[in-house]
């Protein structure tokens, strides 16, 4: 059972080549994605992939009608790295020279660029042979020996140049200021990215299509940013997660029998989202158990305010009578203790000097405000709730109040204000 | 030929425009090293653009900077540059110490890694912004004050003469604002020359040992008794500020 569930698919040379293919491709495209991401470049993966079909389709017509050569793999690869690069220079200029900003501009070429090729693709159809299903969905399981070597040269080429220059990718990345003011040439490493980009993408789309390209990019690269303070382990790790998705991603086509790409994205999506939830310090249980444990200021400072009127120690019973709040009331409690503001005895709590201290900056801050309230004309049955509301503001509320009241020694009641 | 030397900073009849409005007019200015310069000014009165050309990275319509002597577009590496905090990605996966190492990047060919020594640089610098204890930290985990040190530690790193700052003191607290000073003050005794940008006029003259006024043309250079006058600052800020008369008078005093 598990030996036809899992090693059986591996004797069969197609999903051998899928899994190599795959996994060239996902690696190199994890590592240059976090550049991407980083860069918040995400659009621009997207832009390039769909204008390649323009470049194929060129390609491929040109080697036909000028040399008589059908299907030319280097001819069409070229054709989608200069369409590419084609469509990155258009966009720039565009958003350079009009009002129209970037995003917009990354838009317009990128459909642009691909409806030209598809209307291209289409009225050429008795010369060139180009499967527009093909490219748009990819066929991870009919990977042709050639694509294979495409895919092993550029990802080599790529990986060596992020390798060698990974110092100058990341200050031009984290700080492009600095890399220039020391020399470095940034318009150069930026070219050279969109370049290793536009590779990836170009030798990534034969195996999940157009559409899905961008996915293989940059979820890695998101998953593993979620995981890492630094640059080089972001990019293991993205080469990683690229991978695992690939193996999962087959494994979950031959089982469902469904389309290779979509298998593959849909299974790095899920890895991004467990990844989300669960990551240890930028995960949403992490966040939810930080804000959690968190004990809002205004907790505490009831508390305080609640026993230092009740003037002896204070039950939970009492406590929980004047403080609004749910379950965690018990929670603050024992911070508090631990922060040394109350004490805790067996007929309830105690305000310790501290606490005497920071209850009384309440208590004045309440008064002050009521005071304040009063002048102004507030309805006396609102005085006390809205001051109870108000007495939680912090900066220099309090001092100003102090100051325009002309530092009152009694509040509206008759309380002194301490 | 000695008492040249002792400029740092040349910037001479500097003009830079954009689009035919011009940033920076006809401003001339010459910064001795050693001392702590405050540059203030309204907004847009082409106080980044004042740094940029010391940088190098702004082509002049006419004039010059000289850094050390040498024209800044070709000097690379003689001014290191603190980027104002609102400019910096603080989710970017980096660590304190790999900040400071920046610095070193570019005495390290490209064929090489960071060495021990680069490292340990890195760690003398971070040490004298006394941030060495958080090395490992993300930088975003940092508080406005210790991020604005981990990249003065970067500066410093780079073992440039001259610092320039980015509004450094934008957006902290007062307490912080004193742990920044310390730090300029003490890079200042270190030797090095530092150029600020800075927006409270009601700190510049305690902060500072010169100011630079500038409003497109240079209004005032000197020391902040000499700049910070009424007749300077009304002409400059339009009367657009009230406090000034404060400011003037604790400088008069």
């Amino acid at each position: 059972m598990l030996y036809d569930l899992f090693i059986l698919p591996l004797t069969e040379p197609y999903f051998q080549k899928a899994l190599i293919g795959g996994c060239i491709v996902a690696i190199v495209a994890g590592v240059v994605g976090c550049l991407v991401v980083l860069r918040r470049m995400a659009f621009l993966g997207d832009a390039l992939s769909h204008a390649m079909i323009a470049g194929v389709a060129g390609g491929y017509l040109v080697m036909k009608l000028l040399f008589g050569l059908e299907a030319h793999a280097p001819g069409m690869l070229l054709g989608s790295l200069l369409a590419a690069i084609a469509t990155v220079a258009l966009i720039s200029f565009v958003a350079r020279i009009s009002r129209v900003k970037e995003d917009t501009a990354i838009g317009i070429m990128y459909t642009g660029i691909f409806a030209l090729g598809v209307v291209v693709v289409s009225i050429f159809r008795h010369y060139i042979h180009i499967d527009l299903m093909h490219f748009i969905m990819g066929d991870i399981l009919g990977v042709a020996d050639t694509d294979l070597w495409v895919s092993a040269f550029a990802g080599a080429f790529v990986l060596s140049l992020l390798i060698l220059f990974f110092r100058h990718f990341q200050l031009a990345t984290f700080d492009p200021v600095m890399a220039a003011s020391i020399g470095l040439p940034v318009l150069l490493l930026d070219y050279l990215l969109t370049t290793c980009v536009s590779l990836v993408v170009v030798s990534a789309v034969s195996m999940v299509g157009v559409i899905l390209v961008v996915g293989l990019l940059i979820t890695p690269a998101a998953t593993a940013y979620l995981l890492s303070d630094r640059l080089d382990r972001m990019m293991w790790l993205a080469a990683l997660f690229g991978t695992t998705s690939i193996i999962g991603g087959l494994y979950l086509c031959v089982w469902l029998d469904s389309a290779g790409g979509g298998a593959i994205m849909l299974f790095c999506t899920l890895q991004f989202l467990v990844v989300l939830t669960v990551a240890p310090k930028y995960g949403l249980l992490a966040r939810w158990l930080r804000l959690r444990s968190l004990i809002p200021q205004q907790v505490v400072e009831d508390i305080l305010t609640t026993i230092l009127r009740y003037d002896r120690p204070t039950p939970l019973s009492i406590i929980r009578t004047y403080v609004e709040s749910g379950k965690g009331l018990q929670r603050a409690l024992s911070r508090m203790v631990r922060d040394n503001l109350l004490e805790a005895s067996e007929d309830g709590y105690r305000l310790t000097a501290a606490g005497r201290q920071e209850a009384d900056k309440v208590l004045r801050a309440h008064r002050l405000w009521e005071a304040y309230l009063a002048t102004i004309g507030t309805p006396a049955r609102e005085v006390h709730s809205t001051a109870h509301q108000l007495e939680h503001l912090g900066g220099e509320a309090v001092e100003y109040l102090d100051e325009k009241l002309g530092q009152p020694k009694v509040g509206p009641h008759g309380n002194p204000i301490p | 030929m000695a008492a040249e030397k002792r400029w740092v900073i040349e910037v001479e009849h500097l003009t830079v425009s954009y689009q035919a409005r011009p940033a920076l007019l006809d401003v001339s200015v010459r910064i001795e090293g050693d001392q702590l310069v405050g540059v203030i000014g309204p907004n847009g009165a082409g106080k980044s653009t004042f740094i940029k050309a010391i940088l190098g990275f702004v082509k002049p319509d006419i004039g010059s900077v000289r850094i050390n002597g040498r024209d800044a577009r070709t000097v690379k590496g003689e001014v290191a540059y603190v980027p104002q905090r609102g400019t910096v990605d603080w989710d970017f996966p980096i660590t304190v110490e790999e900040v400071a190492v920046m610095g070193r990047y570019q005495q390290i060919p490209w064929y090489r890694s960071p060495t021990a020594v680069d490292r340990e640089a890195a760690r003398e610098a971070l040490a004298m912004v006394r941030m060495e204890d958080l090395s490992h930290r993300q930088i975003g985990e940092l508080s406005g004050g210790q991020q604005q040190r981990v990249f003065m530690a970067r500066a410093l790193a780079q073992g440039s003469d001259i610092l320039l700052l980015d509004e450094p003191f934008a957006g902290v607290d007062a307490a912080t604002e004193r742990a920044i000073l310390d730090v300029l003050e003490r890079a200042k005794q270190a030797g090095k020359t530092l150029v600020v940008v800075h927006h409270d006029l009601s700190t510049a003259a305690e902060y500072f040992d010169k100011l630079i006024l500038i409003k497109q043309r240079l209004y005032a250079y000197g020391p902040p008794g000499t700049v910070l006058r009424e007749d300077l600052l009304s002409k400059v800020y339009e009367g657009r500020l009230r406090i000034f008369s404060s400011v003037i008078d604790q400088e008069g005093a």
